[in-house]
């Protein structure tokens, strides 16, 4: 089955088609055009290169974030929207899950975290299993300094991945001796690896439904913080 | 062969599309808008007959802040399109592959909203080898008056008045379009929205204005009609906004009695005679006979009867859309669109 990947939750925005025998194309991009402008001339880049149309693919599969509010939406609505004119299934992936994936062939306790803005991160905590990673904690956000303090707190070692990360580096190296930040290769989600991902949920029928896939906002609009203050003020 | 793999295999529909320039009154036109907090999705056929119109509305998720919140509306649109679309092919009886293009709003409205649309529409498009159309909003509402009345056509003077937008416009012919005056300020709906505020009533405020304005007497107060009497086509509405404000604080000040309907009806007043005022002006110099009501506040009962009155007078056919193409829709979307096939 050839599956389409769009990930497009942070500042790198990429797409992937592949099938169980591995990724067939992809393109990449972190600069320059905006998510919007990037996505389908990339997806036709991918199925042109590999001699492919888009009646080949099989099923979608798209991040969900959490990550970039304007971004997310352009990805999952291009999702949907592919799924459904195509009546393919879809599949969305959380883009910690995909960041923590990338360095599953540790032994230490990983912690996913990408730059929410506004001095936040999103984060979770994975332990490596064989073939891939657990999840350990629901998806967070915090303020980084909070984060590195629950780090410092955690007997075991811990590898924290993601630009998140990078962005805070040394922050969290500060944090204690048993913290590890990965490289700038791992640093962002991928479309390649959420296609490997969604290959196996594709093949076990463990669909998404369409009408209900929603990005993983994680965080209140602004609009809405401010009006469940104005609204607890006066409860009190 | 694995479970899934066939189960899920596209429709193998043959796709000859027709080539570019013949389009007809056979083609279907998926339009979508979602400028606004309206998510929408519409098959045209022929860009005359609506075959279905789709119209999910957010109003009640943006009456607790009394306004419209773009993050709100935004994410509303990415969970309410995908079932509108395939809601409106449903009611069309047609499916993706019986599409010849698919329209979306590109703007004026709230960017991220637009960009979920946009989205969507542009991916349907590239899926099925059509073309997509970017349609200005404000032009797809003057496609509403072609919606309701199988004989209207170009060219007419346009009033299309709504809570974003009030603009005088000389249509001359699809895609020929010149704009005679606006407003300087608020927007007529703006300017309903914020005093229905001020009075303290519900969101949204323009059609609690309408029904309250029945009850009372659009003569018991003298708001100002800025700009009536003088050249040109433009309007204002900041400074009627601040005398009812100013009315009701002097009427509090001295003690005296306070009619929200004797409000709402002389505030409603004085935008129906200045609006009717300017765009009835703006007909003769024109040339045309004809004139279209259009957009959001086009709903409003005092407006759709201070117009009739004026262009029976005047003898201009007046078209007025119905209620659910003034609001925000994508039919007009769709219609809009297949007319820039042509
Ligand atoms: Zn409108």
């Amino acid at each position: 089955m050839l599956v389409l990947g769009i990930e497009c939750s942070t500042p790198q925005a990429s797409v992937a088609i592949g099938s169980e025998q591995g990724v067939v194309a992809s393109a990449l991009v972190s600069r320059g055009a905006t998510h919007n402008e990037f996505l389908l001339p990339a997806i036709r880049f991918c199925l042109d290169e590999a001699g492919l149309g888009y009646r080949n693919l099989g099923g979608l599969a798209v991040s969900l974030g959490p990550g970039l509010f304007s971004g997310m939406r352009v990805g999952v609505a291009t999702a949907k929207a592919l799924a459904q004119t195509l009546s393919v299934p879809i599949v969305g992936m959380a883009s910690l899950d995909l960041v923590a994936y990338e360095v599953r062939h540790t032994s230490k306790t990983i912690c996913a975290v990408l730059d929410a803005r506004r001095n936040e991160v999103f984060y979770a905590f994975y332990r490596p299993s064989p073939g891939g990673i657990q999840r350990m904690t629901d998806y967070r956000i915090e303020q980084p300094g909070r984060l590195a303090i629950g780090i410092a707190s955690r007997p075991e070692e811990v590898l924290l991945v993601g630009n998140g990360a990078l962005l805070y580096k040394e922050l969290f190296e500060s944090a204690g001796p048993v913290v590890e930040v990965a490289g700038m290769n791992q640093s962002f989600p991928n479309a390649c690896a959420l296609v490997e991902l969604a290959l196996p949920r594709l093949y076990r029928e463990d669909f998404d439904s369409l009408y209900d896939l929603r990005p993983l906002y994680l965080r209140k609009s602004a609009k809405r913080i401010e009006w469940d203050r104005i609204r607890q003020s006066r409860s009190a | 062969m694995r479970v899934g793999e066939t189960l899920w295999a596209s429709p193998e529909v043959a796709t000859e599309k027709k080539p570019v320039g013949e389009w007809d009154e056979e083609t279907l036109v998926l339009g979508i808008e979602t400028s606004c907090d309206e998510t929408s999705a519409s098959v045209v056929k022929g860009g005359r007959q609506i075959l279905s119109n789709v119209i999910v509305s957010q109003g009640e998720l943006h009456g607790e802040y009394g306004g419209i919140v773009p993050e709100v509306a935004a994410r509303a649109h990415v969970e309410a399109l995908s079932p509108a679309i395939g809601e409106a092919l449903l009611q069309a009886d047609a499916t993706f592959w019986d599409l010849d293009a698919v329209a979306a709003t590109r703007g004026p409205g709230l960017v991220g909203s637009l960009l979920v649309g946009v989205a969507e529409a542009k991916s349907i498009a590239a899926v099925l080898e059509v073309p997509f159309l970017a349609v200005n909003h404000l032009e797809a509402h003057l496609y509403s008056a072609l919606l309701v009345e199988p004989d209207a056509t170009f060219p007419a003077v346009a009033l299309i008045i709504s809570g974003g937008h009030t603009l005088i416009v000389h249509a001359v012919n699809h895609g020929a379009y010149e704009i005679l005056g606006g407003t300087l300020d608020d927007a007529a709906g703006e300017a309903f929205d914020k005093v229905a505020r001020f009075l303290g009533l519900d969101y949204p405020g323009g059609p609690e204005i309408d029904r309250l304005s029945l009850l009372g007497d659009p003569a018991a107060i003298r708001f100002p009609r800025a700009m009536m009497n003088e050249p040109g086509f433009d309007v204002s509405y900041s400074g009627l906004k601040t005398s009812v404000i100013n009315y009701v604080r002097k009427q509090e000040a001295s003690g005296e009695a306070i009619s929200v309907e004797d409000i709402a009806a002389s505030f409603q007043q004085a935008v129906v005679d200045v609006q009717v005022a300017k765009t009835m002006a703006a007909v003769e110099p024109a040339g045309v006979d004809r004139l279209f009501l259009v957009g959001g506040v086009a709903a409003n009962s005092g407006l759709r009867s201070g117009m009739a009155a004026a262009c029976e007078a005047a003898n201009v056919k007046l078209t007025v859309p119905t209620m659910e193409l003034c609001t925000d829709n994508a039919a007009m979307i769709a219609a809009c669109g297949r007319a820039m096939l042509r």
